[in-house]
């Protein structure tokens, strides 16, 4: 794609924030604590795993970007560590970040999805907003680092400084 | 793909067959093939369907295809008859596909190697650290000291990646500075125009001067290392103190102090020490040609090759290297070539009388020319398609007086490079807006003003100084 593409077309978010939670008001929480995300990003609840797999296994796999899932445990059906393990085992949503926000998660739970779901972060519950944020805005730019993501239209929302150095270093744009 | 790149595509195409199905007075067979090639890559190039350096790939496939004796057009004929058919030696394939390894390639590859290195060893960072001291802490200082250093690594290493270093230095105090406090205004700005003057100050240090360097050599004058740094570096010093007080009195800080953090050591490992090493040598070779005649060109390998040997890059920095940007400035060299060829660039010449406009102001239009489209497009791709046209009014002028080849060529190769005023006129600018502290009216205000600094300064520059030096 073009430089000139990418910085004149106003920004069509295609990257998700995907938040899986059973108790329909702490979703409704964790999504509006993270709607600050909702310029850039599009923001997806569901009340379960399994919902998110149909979601991502129904979708097209070229038009769904999953750059962060935020994932509850103790939930009916699949729990939240054993979802991440499959989306890390199948490729179901390579290159995403993943943080486990939870209560209830044990120490054995945590350790599998560290080793065997490549956990990014966890936040345990009760969570304030801005620590919520902070992590999110960190998994993100993590993203868009790891994944070859211009930085350029994230930088006013993400960590800037970070983003500017992956453009020294990646050379993800040069002189023309 | 937008509008606009609908739009390129089927420009770009219409354009390509047009010439191929209408005739021109005075114009050869082959100059039809390289308007041809000429209308295909600049309808392309302006509107980018497809990146900038896949356009120029195809311009060297085109001319490989059309214009060479490889070709399926000459290849069947006797080059005796194709000469005295069309006036025209059928191409050799051969130097269409050299403009790859053209000697200013190598000299940009010599240049990226070592701005490459710079990054891995944080060795720009350092100089940031070290330059800026001497700057103390007013808010007035610090922004010419932030613009000197800029200017300084960009004349060396790309200006996008200096851009994006020196944005993390100023980032940082920014937060922290009052939300209405215009000088951060000034600040954001004063980075990426520092860094697209300073790519004026050596050969290497912007796509664009690439282009000028191999125009001005085939019009027959090599221009030197040095020589670019004597011609260009007084004018990127006066520039960049008239945007300094231009940026600096629109937007007057609230604070009185600054204080940088940076915290950046002195690589000291042996593979650092070897690259400054190889700098340093570089850089010596380059400065005094003069008294050793090696060319330029050719000192690059020495960074080309000792930063290999020493596996200071590793072929997995080699394979970060921006070769798109080589594969641009090849291609806009291989259409010079075509057009040159082909006489086509003598015929769109040919269209005006040139004669009735003085020297400055053909050196004027072209430098005006060359400032406002390469605000809308890569300034590589404005260089390209200027150069041939003027080189060719320079060698009509008789080589000689103000509107000579080699002027010419700077005046179009500084001039795209003053061209700052929208956040997609260069990437700088487009990380400069990125960070959000910038609206595009503040851009726009104090890019064309610039602009219009730079075109009067390049004019007086012309006539006081360079005429008297390029011949």
């Amino acid at each position: 794609m073009s430089f000139i593409n990418l910085e004149k077309t106003p920004m069509k978010p295609e990257y998700l924030i995907i938040c899986v939670e059973d108790e329909p008001d702490v979703l409704d929480a964790v999504l509006r604590d993270l709607s600050v995300f909702e310029t850039h990003f599009v923001l997806e609840g569901f009340s379960s795993a399994d919902a998110v797999r149909d979601f991502l296994t129904a979708s097209d796999a070229g038009t769904i970007h999953p750059a962060l899932f935020v994932c509850d445990h103790m939930m009916p059906g699949t729990t939240g560590v054993d979802f991440l393990v499959e989306v890390e085992r199948f490729g179901l949503a390579a290159g995403a970040k993943k943080m486990l926000l939870t209560g209830q998660a044990g120490l054995q739970d945590t350790v599998k999805a560290v080793n065997h779901g490549h956990l990014d972060f966890y936040l345990a519950k009760p969570w304030t907003k801005d620590i919520l944020v902070e992590s999110a805005k960190g998994l993100l730019t993590s993203f868009i680092r790891d994944n070859g993501v211009n930085p350029l239209p994230y930088m006013n929302l993400l960590d800037a400084e970070a983003l500017s150095e992956i453009v020294r270093d990646d050379r993800r744009l040069t002189d023309r | 793909m937008n509008r606009l790149q609908k739009a390129g595509l089927i420009l770009g195409i219409a354009g390509f067959l047009f010439p191929l199905v209408v005739t021109f007075d005075g114009l050869s067979f082959p100059g039809h093939l390289a308007l041809s090639i000429f209308l295909f890559a600049a309808f392309f190039w302006m509107l980018e369907p497809i990146p900038i350096h896949a356009t120029s790939l195809l311009v060297i496939l085109l001319g490989v295809g059309m214009l060479s004796g490889a070709g399926p057009i000459f290849s069947g004929m006797d080059p005796a008859v194709v000469m005295d058919t069309y006036g025209f030696k059928p191409g050799s394939a051969a130097a269409y596909v050299g403009t790859l390894a053209n000697p200013i390639i190598i000299l940009f590859l010599g240049g990226f190697m070592i701005a490459d290195a710079a990054v891995k060893f944080n060795f720009d960072k350092n100089v940031t650290r070290v330059m800026m001291r001497p700057f103390g802490t007013q808010p007035k200082w610090i922004m010419l000291g932030l613009m000197t250093v800029t200017g300084v690594l960009s004349a060396f290493m790309s200006n996008t990646a200096t851009t994006a270093m020196m944005m993390t230095v100023i980032l940082p105090f920014m937060a922290s500075m009052d939300k209405n406090d215009k000088f951060k205004i000034g600040l954001a700005l004063s980075i990426p125009f520092a860094a697209n003057i300073g790519g004026m100050a050596t050969p290497i240090g912007s796509p664009p001067n690439a282009i000028v360097v191999a125009a001005s050599a085939r019009a027959g004058h090599a221009i030197s290392f040095m020589e670019w740094i004597v011609l260009a570096l007084p004018l990127v010093i006066v520039a960049m103190l008239a945007t300094w007080w231009l940026l600096y009195t629109m937007n007057k800080p609230s604070v009185s102090e600054i204080k940088l953090k940076q915290n950046s050591i002195w690589d000291t490992s042996t593979k650092a020490i070897l690259f400054y090493a190889t700098f340093g040598i570089t850089l010596v070779m380059w400065v005094t040609e003069s008294l050793h005649g090696i060319s330029s060109n050719y000192v690059a390998l020495i960074p080309i090759a000792f930063l290999s040997m020493f596996s200071v890059m590793e072929p997995a920095d080699l394979r970060k290297l921006p070769w798109e940007v080589l594969w641009l400035v090849a291609g806009g060299i291989a259409l010079g070539i075509y057009m040159e060829e082909t006489k086509l660039s003598d015929w769109l010449v040919g269209q005006i009388d040139w004669t009735s406009f003085s020297g400055v102001v053909i050196l004027g239009m072209f430098a005006i020319i060359g400032l406002v489209i390469s605000n809308f497009m890569s300034n590589t791709v404005a260089a390209t398609l200027l150069m041939p046209l003027a080189i060719t009014i320079g060698s009509t002028q008789g080589n000689t007086g103000l509107a000579n080849p080699t002027l010419l060529a700077l005046m179009i190769g500084l001039g795209t490079s003053f061209a700052m005023v929208l956040p997609i006129s260069t990437p700088p600018n487009a990380i400069a807006m990125a960070t959000g502290v910038v609206k595009t009216s503040d851009m726009a205000k104090s890019g064309i003003l610039v602009g219009l600094i730079g075109i009067v300064l390049m004019l007086v520059f012309s006539v006081l100084y360079w005429n008297h030096v390029v011949h």
